[in-house]
């Protein structure tokens, strides 16, 4: 967090992508950060415990962060601290499970989404 | 006046697939736009984890049906990343001329619908058509498929390019420099297309870094950034070509650099088929494809006509263990409750048409 604020300041000002990877042990969090002067990409990873995951948000620092933070929390079930989204991203989603994590088995769990 | 809530889509003529926009209006003037997506969602990224690398592409072909060689390409080059594969120089060579050919198809499918939303309906929209129809003809003779082509293979391509494909290529590069600079007279010079776009839409410089907004969108609202000149590919950077940018902000920038892009991708076709050597472009079969167990995490960007796509991806042997795709509709569709702010009803559909989104990347 202080990281990317630090990112911010130096003028990696533009946010690409935030996602996730379940290394079953773990979860990363990876933010790609980008400087749209200097042409250069900064990759910083964050990691979480796997069972009560989360993490602060980085909203009030690129406003990009917004949908993607709305995916992680859907798709990963990592709760997003310092903002409460009325609603997550995709429509009618459950809200419980967490699709993307590699608990969740493709083939076998997707007939709880019905 | 009381806020009144307006349901739109999920099933609209105007938002090019499945998007449901709860609109706040006060009269006539938007107060609120909250875009719900989701109608379309196949749990692409999730699917990918189940298959081997090469049974992949077809799904990112349909994750965006109006420039589907363009995500082929991402994700072969994501594949090539993962192995350590080098791709033969004349392949490179092909894959930017069909690259290039499809942003072409893609930029005159948008203008041509574009059009259609803003009230200039039909005369337009056929012209691009009747260009993109010969587009297509051209990349079915070269792959075998109108839409779909499945010909891009790790190190290469699928099978060579026919052997009359620098003519046929070089007479439809000529043909569409004339064709295509015609819009110009009909467009810029139409009085009413120019007041639905002029002023609509507005995102400053600043915000559209700060919301992430890519490709055209990024580029009309001055932004100098192109992944083919920030981080060349291929054989870009032997080619001459200018990044377009406008500093108009609004809708009609972003018609114009679109406009505009498809005669840089001309030039590049032109300059790429008179570079382009001879030799083998044939790429590995498709059995032998498979990363090496221990790998670090592979990051891959293209320029694709909508914006620019990233796939980030964590490879394992036989399958990628984790795949995450950046698709420029989900990050332009996100800005639109800021370019709506203060626009009126009716311009909503102008806004929206100019962000060239398309649901099967935006949802995934």
């Amino acid at each position: 967090m202080r990281q990317i604020e630090g990112l911010k300041a130096k003028g990696f000002d533009y946010l690409k992508k935030i996602t996730a990877v379940d290394y079953v042990d773990r979860i990363e969090v990876i933010y790609i950060i980008y400087n749209t002067e200097s042409k250069k990409e900064e990759v910083v990873k964050v990691e979480l415990d796997l069972n009560s995951p989360s993490i602060a948000s980085v909203m009030h620092i690129y406003r990009a962060a917004d949908w993607y933070e709305r995916e992680l929390q859907e798709m990963f079930g990592i709760k997003i601290e310092g903002r409460d989204a009325k609603r997550l991203l995709l429509e009618e989603w459950n809200g419980t499970d967490a699709p993307l994590r590699k608990s969740f088995v493709w083939g076998r769990d997707y007939k709880r989404m019905e | 006046m009381a806020v009144m809530r307006i349901n739109v889509g999920p099933i609209h003529p105007s938002t090019h697939g499945v998007l449901r926009l709860v609109v706040d209006v006060d009269g006539d003037s938007i107060v609120n736009v909250e875009p719900h997506i989701g109608f379309l969602h196949r749990g692409v990224e999730k699917l990918c984890e189940t298959r081997m690398y090469m049974q992949n592409p077809s799904y990112f072909e349909k994750l965006d049906y109006i420039s589907p060689m363009s995500w082929d390409d991402l994700y072969v080059a994501a594949v090539e990343e993962a192995m350590g594969a080098e791709v033969k120089e004349p392949a490179q060579y092909a894959r930017v001329v069909l690259i290039e050919f499809q942003r072409i198809a893609n930029h005159l499918l948008w203008i041509g619908t574009l059009c259609n939303d803003i009230g200039q309906m039909f005369t337009v929209f056929m012209w691009c058509f009747r260009e993109r129809a010969k587009v297509l003809k051209l990349l079915e003779n070269v792959t075998g498929g109108r839409m779909f082509y499945n010909y891009m293979r790790v190190g290469g391509l699928q099978r060579p390019l026919p052997p009359d494909f620098k003519e046929r290529a070089l007479e439809l590069t000529a043909y569409l420099r004339a064709k295509v600079s015609e819009y110009k007279d009909v467009l810029d010079a139409n009085e009413v297309f120019m007041e639905r776009l002029k002023g609509v839409g507005v995102l400053s410089r600043k915000d559209a870094i700060n919301y992430g907004v890519t490709g055209p969108v990024l580029r009309a609202s001055g932004v100098d950034e192109d992944a083919r000149k920030s981080h060349p590919y291929y054989v870009y950077d032997k080619l001459d070509f200018n990044v377009v940018t406008m500093s108009g902000e609004d809708s009609y920038s972003r018609y114009k650099v679109r406009y505009d892009e498809i005669f840089q991708s001309i030039r590049i076709i032109e300059q790429a088929i008179d570079k382009m050597p001879e030799g083998d472009m044939v790429g590995q079969p498709i059995k032998l494809i498979g990363a090496p167990a221990k790998q670090d995490t592979v990051i891959t960007r293209r320029e694709l006509p909508k914006g620019e796509g990233l796939i980030y991806m964590v490879p394992d042997k036989q399958k990628p263990f984790r795949l995450s795709i950046r698709a420029p509709g989900f990050v332009n569709l996100a800005a639109l409750p800021k370019m709506c702010e203060g626009a009126k009803f009716a311009d909503l559909f102008a806004i929206l048409g100019s962000l060239d989104i398309i649901f099967g990347e935006t949802d995934r």
